[in-house]
């Protein structure tokens, strides 16, 4: 059979919009994680021993077991946990996202917890000797310092997120990966189409990467350390 | 103004302070000699809680060492000022000085900016007010750092060994800003190896070695005619 690239011009307005629906899907998911990632990361450096227990369990399940795993488990639990007799409309995004938010979370917040570790300790005794108490000192002193430091490998994980949304297909929902494969499916054209698909997902990663450094560039400026 | 009881600490099986008593006046400047690791920057520490006591008792201004709430309070009073600066690397020099007034003392933007550029003219530098540490020397930032303790108004500065890791032509300029605290009554408790300002400035010398206090005195009593041996041995290795 010839290799035909009609189709896979051809699905460019379709694979437009899963393109978007990628972006969509995996800023919800960052938002999500980084919320969750905050306080999981302050839990695990928390006196209290069962903080620090909740969050290593957390941590643990969710780096422990695959994202597909957990997207089917997520997605088959909540209806469950809810008592939702029948799903509501277009469900599979909101399991979709909070799987992928939860999975994130474990990931970004081991990223938080090593750059809260890497501010050296004198920066939290001068706070305290302040009198700033814990919170103060973290939100004034250590953390506008750690989040400077965690932008690089914050980047990874944002790109590996965009990627793993691809695993998101197996709910159908029609992101990226999911949309090519339909086409090719149809068309036929399988080559172009993935080819197509993997220029989509590269562009989209460069563009994270750029921001990320661009991040850095911008908030490196007054720290020369 | 600070009483110290028996005061223990240990590190593991390793015992740091061995018992500690200790009473310093209001406008008193105490200063802490002696060799490293003889635990007076341990003993320092102690007095605004950054190291946990293993036992013993200590009070500041009034108030028992022993809880969140009365640590806390004791250390808005209590100045602290490092060996290594420790400014805030992300702040300028005055929001280094303005932080602590705005967030724990709610004092309002505008009042705190003035009192933090007074404090910045007072160690005189007044033109760095709006410089990121790391374009400041050494003894610059040791200065916004004792700026920063002051902006708090405490009763007590606690210094721990300010001038030791300064190049030797920034330490006069550091000890300036010492001398004129001490000299407008602040009551003190200073860590050096700085043995001329010792001399000059410290009302009372505590020379500590082991884990306890060997030795304390007037500053000339104590330079001049050492009781102890292991402070006559000290003083005739750095004098």
């Amino acid at each position: 059979m010839e290799m035909n690239w009609k189709a896979a011009v051809d699905s460019i307005p379709i694979l437009n919009r899963a393109a978007l629906l990628t972006l969509e899907l995996t800023a919800g998911a960052i938002a999500i994680g980084v919320v969750i990632a905050l306080f999981m990361a302050l839990a695990r450096l928390s006196k209290k021993r069962i903080l620090r227990a909740v969050a290593i369990i957390y941590i643990d399940f969710f780096r422990g077991t695959p994202l597909l795993v957990q997207i089917f488990l997520v997605y088959f639990l909540v209806p469950r946990v809810l008592h939702w007799d029948t799903l509501p409309e277009n469900y599979q995004y909101i399991a979709g996202v909070l799987a992928m938010g939860l999975n994130s979370g474990a990931y970004i917040a081991e990223i938080f917890r090593a750059g809260i570790q890497s501010i050296d300790r004198g920066q939290s005794e001068a706070a305290r000797s302040l009198g700033m108490n814990h919170s103060q000192s973290m939100r004034y002193v250590i953390l506008p310092q750690a989040f400077k430091r965690v932008i690089p490998p914050l980047g990874n994980e944002f790109i590996a997120l965009l990627k793993d949304s691809s695993l998101l297909s197996i709910i159908a929902i029609e992101e990226l990966f999911y949309s090519g494969k339909i086409i090719a499916g149809r068309t036929f054209q399988p080559i172009p189409m993935y080819i197509t698909v993997a220029l989509y997902y590269l562009v989209m990663t460069q563009l994270i990467a750029q921001w990320v450094a661009y991040m850095e560039r911008r908030l490196g400026k007054n720290d020369l350390r | 103004m600070i009483y110290v009881k028996n005061l223990h600490k240990s590190y593991g099986k390793l015992e740091v302070l061995k018992g500690i008593d200790c009473h310093i006046l209001e406008k008193e400047v105490v200063v802490v000699i002696g060799p490293s690791g003889s635990g007076k920057s341990t003993f320092l520490r102690c007095l605004n809680k950054l190291e946990e006591l293993t036992s013993g008792e200590i009070i500041v201004d009034g108030i028992v060492l022993n809880s969140e709430a009365n640590v806390n309070a004791v250390r808005r009073e209590v100045g602290m000022v490092f060996q290594r600066f420790n400014l805030f690397p992300h702040m300028t020099a005055l929001q280094n000085v303005v932080l602590a007034p705005e967030i724990v003392r709610k004092t309002k933007k505008a009042e705190a900016e003035k009192i933090g550029l007074d404090l910045l003219a007072k160690v005189g530098l007044s033109d760095k007010a709006g410089e990121y540490p790391d374009r400041l020397s050494g003894g610059q930032q040791q200065r916004v750092a004792i700026a920063r303790a002051l902006a708090m108004k405490p009763k007590i500065m606690l210094f721990d060994e300010t001038t030791s890791a300064l190049d030797p032509e920034m330490v006069g300029e550091v000890l300036a800003v010492m001398k004129d605290l001490a000299r407008e009554g602040m009551t003190m408790v200073v860590v050096t190896h700085e043995m001329g300002f010792a001399r000059e400035v410290g009302d009372r010398v505590i020379f500590m070695d082991e884990g306890v206090i060997m030795e304390e005195g007037e500053p000339n009593e104590v330079f001049e005619h050492p009781k102890n041996p292991r402070t006559q041995a000290f003083l005739s290795k750095i004098l």
